[in-house]
C-alpha cells in the first residue's frame, strides 16, 4: 500500500495532503507548477481597512504604523502633494504594494502554454491605473540590476501549500502609502502571500526598503469574488498644464521643518504630535510606553534632520556587474546598452557602421569591442562621448582604433584635405570618427589624452546631428550641466536618450564646478531631458533614458532625479539667503532625506562633495550677478 | 482504435483510485490514535501556530493604536441600530459597571495592539492567550467545551482547505491549508474601543494562516469575517498581522482598560 501511496503522490501532487509540524518553507520554483487553488475570476477590494488612505487619501504627517527610517520620514514630510500638478507626475501610476489597496476590482487569470498546459503566469489587472501585474510562473530568473524598473517590477511566483507566494523586485521609485508621501524606493522588494478561503482572497504584502524603511512592513488586502464581470477596466489619463507659467525648476516641496501641515494630524485627533513619526515603534504594542518617554523637544526635533548625526550612505544595490564581464541589455530596436566597464554604452546598429556613444573606462575595451562585434559584422563607424571624463572616454582609443569610417575615403573632403593640412581625415578605414561637444576635445587635450583618444568630430553650440542606420540621432549640447562640455544623444526613431553624467541612477550628480559645472546648467538640462520623453502608459515606459551609471530608465526615474536635484538647491539657496557658510549648510544635512539613496562618505564624490559644489555654483551665479 | 463501453467503463474504474485514493490514505494514516485511527487536530496540523506572536498594528493605525474619539466609525458598515448604540457609549459607564474589556472580546481582541501565545492544550484543543487585558480563548476541534456567553464565546476549530465538493474527478482538495475557527455566544462587546458594538448574536469566522517570509520573519495572518444583522449591514472582514517573537521579552499583561 505504501508504494502505491507514493506513486500516486509522485504522479498527483495535488492530492497529497502534507503533514507536518513544520512551517511552509519556499522551495526552488517548479516551473508550469500546476495551482493547487485557483485565484482566476473578479475580486473587489474589502475597504473595512485604511479607508482614508484608499479613498480620499492619507493625511498628511499621518506616518502611524509605518517603519520609517530618517530618511523616509524626511522624504514624506518634504513632500507637498502639489506636486501632482507637474506634468510628469500626473498620470504615474501605483506601485505594486499601493496597487493591490487600491478601490478598484480586480481581474485574475491564468496563461497557459497552448501545448502542454503548462502555467506560464498569472495576470492580476486592476481598474486603478489600468494596473497590469504579471506573476511568471514559468521559473524564469528575475533581470540583472541594471534592467528597467517599472512601477509593478517584475514579479515570479510559486505555490506554497495552498498560498501562492510572489516575489517581485525592479519597482520604481513611488509611494508606499498614497497621498502623503511616506515613501518606497527603488531598491523595494515585496513578497506576497495569495490565500483563498472560500470566497475571500486576501493577499499578505511584506515591503522590505533598505532606503527608507528600517525593517520590513506587512500589510494585508481581502477580496471578494465578483460572481460577473464589474466592467469599467480602463483608467484613461493624459497630463496637461494644471499651473500655468510655472518655471520649470519650480517643484513643491517644504523646507526642513517647515511643513505646515505637519502638525494637523495629531492636533485633529487629540494625539501626542511624536506619535506617528516615531518609525518602526508605532507599529507595536510599546508605543503607548515610548510615547511616555517623549518629551517637547524631541517631538519638535523629528520634523528636521537630526544634528551633529553623521549622513548616511546609499543603501542601494550597485547596479555595475563588477564581474569582469561586458553585458549586453536590448534597448530598443537596433540600439543596447553595454553594461560593465565604467559608464554606460550605447551601441546602434544597422546596415551601416555601428554608432557608439560613450567608451566606458577602457579597462575592458577588448569585450568591448567583441560585444560590439557580436550585435553586428560591420565596423565602429562612429563615437560620440557625453563628456569628457575618463569613465565615459577611456574606451575611446581601442574602440577608435578598432573601427573605421567608410564614409570619408573618396569623398572629396577627404581627397582635398589630408591630415598634413587637417589633421583629422587621416587614415579613416583605420579609425572610427569620434564626435564630441568642442570642450571634450579641449579639455581632454589638455589633461594629455592620446591623439588617436581624443574627439575630433566637434560642434559649438546647440546640437550636431546625423542620419545614420535608418535613425536621427542628435547630440544637444548642455552648457553648464555636469561640465562645460555635455551632450545628450538622442535616437530619435528608437526614441532613446543617451543621458551621460546628466543623470545617473546610483549617485549624486558629479557636478564639476571647476570644469565648467553648474547646478542650475544640470536642472536644466534634465529638463531638456524631460522637455523630449513620452511616455507609453501611465507615467512609465515610451522614452528610454540611458543613464551614465546605473539602471536603464524611463523618464520617472529622470523627474525623480530632477526633483531632488531643485529640492537641494532651494535648500542650499536658503541657506545662502540666510547667511550660512559652506560648513553651517554642510551641517544643515541638506541631502538628509536623499542621502540612504544616492549618498557617499567615501569615494571619488560624496554627499559633502555635492553638497559643496551646489553651494559654490550658487554663490558663483550671485557673484555674477 | 475505438475502445468498447465495457472497456472504458474498466479504464475508468481503474483510473478514479488515482483521482480519490490518495486523499482517504492520507486522511487514514495513522496519528497519535494509533494505527487505523484518525490523526489527531494536532498531529495533522499543516503548519505550528504555536508560540508568542507580536501584533503588527500597519493598518486602521489610529483606530488601533489609541481610542478614537466617540463618532468616529469610519470604514464600518454600522447599521442604524448599531450607530445608536455606538453613539451612546460611555466609557465611565463601562467602568462604574466592571465591564472595562467590552473591547477585549473575541471580536476586537485581536485589533489591538497585543502579543498573544499559542500552545496545544491537548491534542484536540488550542489555547489563545493575548497580554493585553489578559485575555483566554480556546479553540475546540469538535465540540467546544463550555456554554459561551462570556467575551470570548464558544470557539470551534478545524483545518481548511479548499476542497472541492464532491471527490473523483480531479482537483479535490488543496494541500496546506488554514486554521479556521468559528466562534458564537460572546458577551457583547466593542469593534472599537470607542463604544462600536456587536451583539450576542454575532458570528466571527476567522482564518489563522502562517507565512515564512524567505530570510526573515514568520508571519501569522488572521483573516476575520464578523457577522452581526444587529449592528452591521454587511459582514466585517478585516485581517491582522502577526511577527513570530522568541517569547523571552515583550510578555506584559494588563488588566483591560474601558479608555
Amino acid at each position: 500500500m505504501k508504494s502505491v501511496q507514493a506513486s500516486i503522490c509522485a504522479g498527483l501532487t495535488l492530492l497529497c495532503v502534507t503533514v507536518s509540524g513544520q512551517a511552509p518553507q519556499i522551495p526552488t520554483a517548479i516551473p508550469g507548477q500546476a495551482p493547487p487553488v485557483d485565484l482566476s475570476g473578479y475580486w473587489s477590494p474589502v475597504l473595512h481597512e485604511d479607508l482614508m488612505e484608499r479613498g480620499a487619501g492619507s493625511e498628511l504627517a499621518d506616518y502611524g504604523g509605518f517603519p520609517l527610517n530618517e530618511a523616509g520620514r524626511l522624504w514624506a514630510l518634504s513632500y507637498d502633494p502639489s506636486r501632482v500638478t507637474l506634468r510628469h507626475h500626473q498620470c504615474e501610476a501605483y506601485l505594486a504594494p499601493y496597487q493591490m489597496r487600491a478601490l478598484g476590482n480586480f481581474r485574475i487569470w491564468e496563461e497557459r502554454e497552448e501545448h502542454t498546459q503548462r502555467l506560464v503566469a498569472i495576470h492580476v489587472w486592476a481598474q486603478t491605473t489600468e494596473g497590469h501585474r504579471v506573476i511568471w510562473m514559468d521559473g524564469r530568473p528575475h533581470p540583472p540590476a541594471w534592467a528597467p524598473h517599472t512601477f509593478r517590477g517584475f514579479s515570479t511566483g510559486q505555490f506554497v501549500g495552498s498560498a501562492l507566494v510572489v516575489r517581485t523586485t525592479h519597482m520604481k521609485n513611488g509611494a508606499l502609502r498614497r497621498g502623503n508621501g511616506v515613501p518606497q524606493s527603488d531598491q523595494a522588494t515585496l513578497i506576497e502571500y495569495f490565500v483563498r478561503h472560500d470566497d475571500h482572497l486576501t493577499d499578505v504584502t511584506v515591503v522590505t526598503d533598505p532606503v527608507f524603511l528600517s525593517e520590513p512592513i506587512v500589510r494585508s488586502n481581502d477580496f471578494y469574488r465578483q460572481p460577473v464581470d464589474p466592467g469599467a477596466w480602463l483608467y484613461a489619463c493624459d497630463d496637461g498644464e494644471q499651473i500655468l507659467d510655472r518655471a520649470k525648476d519650480d517643484v513643491p516641496h517644504y523646507p526642513f521643518g517647515k511643513q505646515p501641515f505637519a502638525r494637523e494630524f495629531a492636533a485633529r485627533y487629540k494625539l501626542p504630535l511624536a506619535s506617528s513619526l516615531l518609525g518602526g515603534v508605532t507599529m507595536y504594542p510599546e508605543l503607548a510606553a515610548r510615547l511616555r518617554t517623549v518629551n517637547d523637544a524631541e517631538a519638535n526635533a523629528l520634523f528636521a534632520p537630526a544634528r551633529g548625526r553623521a549622513a548616511e550612505t546609499s543603501t542601494g544595490v550597485d547596479p555595475e556587474p563588477h564581474d569582469g564581464n561586458i553585458h549586453i541589455w536590448p534597448v530598443r530596436e537596433n540600439v543596447y546598452m553595454l553594461v560593465g566597464d565604467g559608464g554606460n554604452i550605447v551601441v546602434q546598429t544597422g546596415d551601416q557602421g555601428a554608432f557608439v556613444v560613450d567608451t566606458g573606462a577602457g579597462t575592458l575595451s577588448g569585450k568591448v569591442i567583441a560585444a560590439i562585434r557580436s550585435l553586428t559584422n560591420q565596423p565602429i563607424q562612429f563615437i560620440a562621448n557625453t563628456n569628457f571624463r575618463p569613465e565615459h572616454t577611456g574606451g575611446n582609443a581601442a574602440l577608435g582604433a578598432a573601427g573605421q569610417d567608410p564614409s570619408l575615403p573618396g569623398s572629396f573632403f577627404f581627397v582635398q584635405s589630408p591630415r598634413a593640412v587637417t589633421g583629422f581625415f587621416d587614415d579613416p578605414l583605420k579609425h572610427a570618427t569620434m564626435m564630441a561637444h568642442a570642450n571634450v576635445q579641449v579639455r581632454m587635450q589638455a589633461a594629455g589624452a592620446p591623439a588617436d583618444a581624443v574627439p575630433a568630430d566637434t560642434y559649438l553650440e546647440d546640437r550636431r546631428r546625423k542620419f545614420h542606420n535608418g535613425d536621427a540621432i542628435e547630440l544637444f549640447f548642455q552648457p553648464n550641466a555636469v561640465t562645460d562640455g555635455d551632450s545628450l544623444v538622442y535616437f530619435r526613431r528608437a526614441d532613446v536618450i543617451v543621458a551621460g553624467d546628466i543623470f545617473t541612477t546610483t549617485q549624486y550628480p558629479v557636478i564639476d564646478v571647476k570644469t565648467g559645472g553648474s547646478v542650475q546648467g544640470l536642472i536644466a538640462a534634465l529638463n531638456n531631458i524631460l522637455d523630449r520623453t513620452v511616455y507609453r502608459h501611465q507615467g512609465e515606459g515610451g522614452t528610454y533614458i540611458v543613464p551614465g551609471h546605473g539602471y536603464l530608465a524611463d523618464e520617472h526615474e529622470v523627474v525623480e532625479y530632477r526633483d531632488m536635484v531643485v529640492i537641494v538647491r532651494d535648500r542650499v539657496k536658503a541657506l545662502i539667503g540666510a547667511g550660512a557658510s559652506l560648513q553651517q549648510v554642510k551641517a544643515a544635512r541638506v541631502t538628509a532625506d536623499y542621502d540612504t539613496q544616492f549618498g557617499a562618505n567615501t569615494g571619488a564624490w560624496t554627499t559633502d562633495m555635492f553638497v559643496e559644489a551646489v553651494y559654490t555654483s550658487l554663490r558663483t551665479a550671485t557673484a555674477k550677478r | 482504435m475505438r475502445l468498447g463501453l465495457i472497456t472504458k467503463a474498466a479504464l475508468l474504474l481503474a483510473v478514479l483510485p488515482a483521482f480519490g485514493f490518495n486523499v482517504l490514505v492520507h486522511a487514514q494514516r495513522g496519528g497519535r490514535g494509533g494505527p487505523g485511527a484518525a490523526p489527531t487536530p494536532r498531529a495533522s496540523a499543516p503548519f505550528d501556530l504555536a508560540g508568542q506572536w507580536v501584533s503588527l498594528i500597519t493598518e486602521d493605525w489610529r483606530h488601533r493604536q489609541f481610542t478614537p474619539p466617540k463618532g468616529d466609525y469610519a470604514a464600518l458598515p454600522l447599521s442604524p441600530g448599531g450607530r445608536k448604540l455606538a453613539d451612546s457609549w460611555d466609557p465611565a459607564r463601562d467602568e462604574a459597571a466592571g465591564e472595562q474589556c467590552r473591547a477585549y472580546g473575541a471580536a476586537g481582541l485581536l485589533r489591538l495592539p497585543t502579543r498573544i501565545r499559542i500552545a496545544w492544550q491537548d491534542d484536540t484543543t488550542l489555547k489563545l492567550e493575548a497580554d493585553a487585558g489578559t485575555q483566554t480563548r480556546m479553540f475546540y476541534f469538535g465540540a467546544p467545551q463550555g456554554s459561551g456567553g462570556d467575551w470570548q464565546g464558544l470557539s470551534s476549530a478545524t483545518w481548511h482547505a479548499p476542497r472541492a465538493p464532491f471527490p473523483g474527478r480531479g482537483g479535490g482538495a488543496a494541500s496546506g491549508g488554514s486554521l479556521k475557527v468559528v466562534t458564537t455566544r460572546m458577551k457583547p462587546g466593542y469593534l472599537r474601543k470607542n463604544g462600536v458594538p456587536y451583539g450576542a448574536n454575532a458570528v466571527l469566522t476567522e482564518y489563522f494562516d502562517r507565512f515564512d517570509v524567505p530570510g526573515g520573519d514568520s508571519l501569522l495572518v488572521i483573516t476575520s469575517e464578523l457577522v452581526d444583522t444587529e449592528n452591521l449591514l454587511t459582514p466585517y472582514w478585516t485581517s491582522q498581522q502577526f511577527k513570530r517573537e522568541d517569547g523571552k521579552t515583550g510578555w506584559n499583561p494588563t488588566p483591560c482598560a474601558a479608555r
